[in-house]
């Protein structure tokens, strides 16, 4: 490479460095400097006064805020398990040779590419305490015993939950996927060879070999779980009583609602934070099992 | 495969030239009218028609929102803030005015809507538009809390319409029993976590002679006794009992769909249920229902939450006076009668109410004027949605949770009420 390639080279990245800039680092920015600030839309008169770590003190005092990232929590550490440990059976079947494999494949993608909004208005139905399926494949035409899914705190967390883990299981399926697809048919037989079973040959090739995937997909299932917004806004906004009112969903309530725009950036923030301290915890460690794997 | 492409991209162009030299010719203004999603688009479709066969140089383009206040309302103040003049005209909640006319969004209409032309509207939806001796909005259909029953059950069980809370539950437990029909429920009505049921519980709360805000001492009232018993006789004796469970994640369409498929008794609404109710293609009670005020507790008077919409006109619009003249048709005594006899909905002009149609069409409408006029609005208050906010999770927890600790969570809901109430306080000294 000349270095003349080099300044070419640079110089095609331009436009893609701009995009960037404006459309993600612009508006981040503006939610950081926002969160030091108290900027209220409805009282224009207090004007925006810099108000350094106060929203970010007053975020921890706040009970309501307290709960919502309990409840984050909990979607994320529920989802994530559930949508690995289903994603790794989908990826260990489909990475089998059998006809129609290629069509089932495709098939199993077809929740992820569903856009989130329009599966949540689905979800909603299907949990619809009057004419819900879910009622009516359980209980038959006793309407009487049917159950109001996302009128209760308890099951309305859960049907969000339940929503989130058939939607990108198969997202995580094929992260997986792609870590098996690497593993050297060799090695299989090589065992095989030697006598080894089939759960032998799981725990001692496929397992290890496919501990970076899954790591990957763990982190991309955590990080795109944090975020969790549009589910909970079309199918619950929130309520009843708070049970599904997540981080990002309080946020956009303080900002777009009550027009608090400090306050909620600062909710912003911190998710962005928590979510980048995950992201770095995990890359590291994913980094380390990825020099183990070349040695 | 190529021309074919290209023929095409060619015919779009000419299109798109055609459409825009017929704007040209006849150079028309156009306004742009944001709203939500209206229950019967058709009629409002034909109103702006009208107006626009009336007024040839203006063209109305809608812009229509989500069916929900609080959605509709995230979009409108996203644009007003960022001083969107795209918008010229938009529909209001009832809610609303106080932020808005504070933030300065709001066009301030006390020269053109003179006083005498107030007076011919009703005096609560008035009283909504006005903020600091200013006017910056027109009522164009008023809403109230009212009281739906099934008047053939009610005459079947030998029932005069209920004046207490009491009184419904005990009709209804004797209707359900009689009936012997597991679908049905006794009341229907809007307990999601959301603005209505802001409405819906402080009717409970007013009807048990309590309020939400002493608006004179500025003061939070919700942990008061009178809100406190209201609030926990909606969760031990309506939530799962004489309403199903499911309510708790009703809004009105919801709750208005379990009271026209003949599923309740009792259902509380606005004035625009009335025509969907009475529409047999819609409605399995169609002619089967009455109206009235909602019930009350013993010995205090029964009260409804004021609603409604009203018109404003973006401050930053450039077209002031065309927007202007869109507003004066849609509220005026011809649209009104337009509005309340095709789509059901109750005017703000006192005069509609004698009209001879509407009093022949809708005869209900008269025996509620006295009840519109009584109508109470919620917190008149520039920080209301934060208040809002924390009404709706208030009374959410409390009627969720079958053993939920009401005089507690008052406590703290009232606290930041408080607080919210201090912080609106500082701007208008």
């Amino acid at each position: 490479m000349t270095p003349g390639d080099k300044k070419l080279y640079l110089f095609l990245l331009v436009p893609a460095i701009l995009v960037l800039l404006l459309f993600v680092g612009a508006p981040i920015c503006q939610s950081i400097f926002l969160s030091f600030h108290r900027d209220i839309i409805a009282l224009p008169q207090l004007k925006t006064p810099f108000v350094g770590l106060d929203n970010f003190g007053e975020l921890l005092r706040d009970p309501v805020a307290r709960h919502s990232f309990l409840i984050t929590v909990i979607f994320v550490a529920t989802t994530t398990s559930f949508e690995l440990l289903i994603g790794l059976l989908i990826a260990l079947l489909i990475n089998h040779r059998f006809p129609g494999r290629g069509a089932l494949r495709a098939c199993v993608l077809i929740p992820w590419a569903i856009p989130t909004v329009v599966s949540a208005q689905m979800w909603r139905f299907l949990f619809n305490d009057a004419y819900g399926m879910i009622n009516y494949v359980i209980f038959g035409v006793e309407s009487a015993r049917y159950i109001p899914w996302l009128a209760m705190p308890g099951t309305a967390l859960s049907a969000l939950i339940i929503a989130d883990i058939w939607k990108t299981s198969s997202f995580a399926a094929l992260l997986i996927l792609a870590g098996l697809q690497v593993i050297p048919d060799e090695l299989y037989r090589a065992a095989r060879v030697d006598g080894a079973g089939s759960w032998r040959r799981f725990w001692h090739i496929t397992w290890p070999l496919i501990r970076p995937a899954l790591l990957v997909a763990l982190l991309f299932r955590t990080i795109d779980a944090f975020r969790v917004f549009d589910l909970a806004f079309v199918m619950t906004p929130g309520g009843p009583a708070d049970a599904t009112n997540v981080l990002q969903l309080y946020g956009y309530k303080k900002m777009f609602v009550e027009g608090w725009m400090g306050y909620g950036s600062a909710i912003s923030v911190s998710v962005f934070l928590i979510v980048l301290v995950l992201a770095i915890i995990y890359l590291r460690t994913i980094g380390r099992h990825l020099m183990e794997a070349r040695a | 495969m190529r021309t074919s492409i290209k023929s095409r991209i060619i015919l779009i162009l000419g299109l798109f030239y055609f459409m825009t030299g017929v704007v040209f010719a006849g150079e028309p203004t156009d306004i742009v009218f944001l709203t939500w999603k209206t229950s019967q688009p058709k009629v409002w479709a034909n109103l702006i028609e009208e107006f626009q066969r009336e007024n040839p140089g203006i063209r109305v383009k809608l812009q229509v929102a989500p069916h929900s206040s609080t959605q509709y309302h995230a979009i409108v103040t996203q644009r007003l803030k960022n001083k969107d003049a795209s918008v010229d005209v938009f529909f209001m909640d009832v809610i609303w005015p106080p932020e808005f006319a504070n933030a300065g969004w709001l066009l301030d209409l006390t020269p053109r809507f003179k006083e005498q032309q107030r007076a011919k509207f009703l005096p609560g939806p008035i009283a909504a538009n006005t903020y600091r001796g200013k006017i910056y909005g027109v009522p164009c259909y008023l809403a109230a809390g009212l009281f739906y029953y099934r008047s053939d059950l009610l005459r079947k069980y030998g029932f005069e319409p209920p004046r207490t809370w009491d009184e419904m539950l005990s009709q209804g437990y004797e209707i359900l029993k009689g009936e012997n029909d597991p679908a049905l429920s006794i009341y229907s009505a809007q307990f999601k976590q959301y603005e209505g049921l802001v409405c819906d519980m402080m009717e409970f709360i007013w009807s048990n002679g309590g309020t939400v805000i002493d608006p004179k001492a500025n003061r939070s009232t919700l942990a008061e006794p009178p809100a406190v018993d209201a609030v926990s006789f909606v969760r031990d004796r309506i939530i799962g009992k004489a309403s199903p469970r499911g309510a708790l994640n009703y809004e009105e369409p919801e709750s208005l769909e379990l009271f026209i498929q003949g599923k309740a008794v009792f259902h509380r609404n606005w004035p625009y249920a009335w025509s969907i109710a009475n529409n047999p293609k819609r409605s399995r009670i169609a002619g089967k229902t009455g109206v009235g005020t909602l019930p009350a507790f013993p010995g205090h008077a029964p009260a409804s939450a004021l609603g409604g919409w009203q018109f404003g006109i973006n401050r930053w619009s450039r077209h002031y006076d065309e927007a202007w003249r869109f507003v004066q048709f849609m509220t005026s005594h011809q649209s009104q009668r337009t509005l309340a006899l095709k789509a059901g909905l109750a005017p703000t002009r006192r005069s509609v109410y004698q009209d001879l149609e509407v009093r022949k069409k809708m005869p209900h409408l008269k025996a509620f004027l006295p009840a519109f006029e009584k109508a109470r609005p919620r917190p008149l208050s520039p920080v209301y949605q934060m208040i809002s906010q924390e009404l709706q999770r208030f009374f959410s927890r409390a009627i969720a949770g079958r053993k939920s600790n009401i005089p507690a969570l008052a406590g703290v809901a009232s606290k930041k009420i408080q607080k919210l109430l201090e912080l609106g306080a500082m701007v208008q000294r």
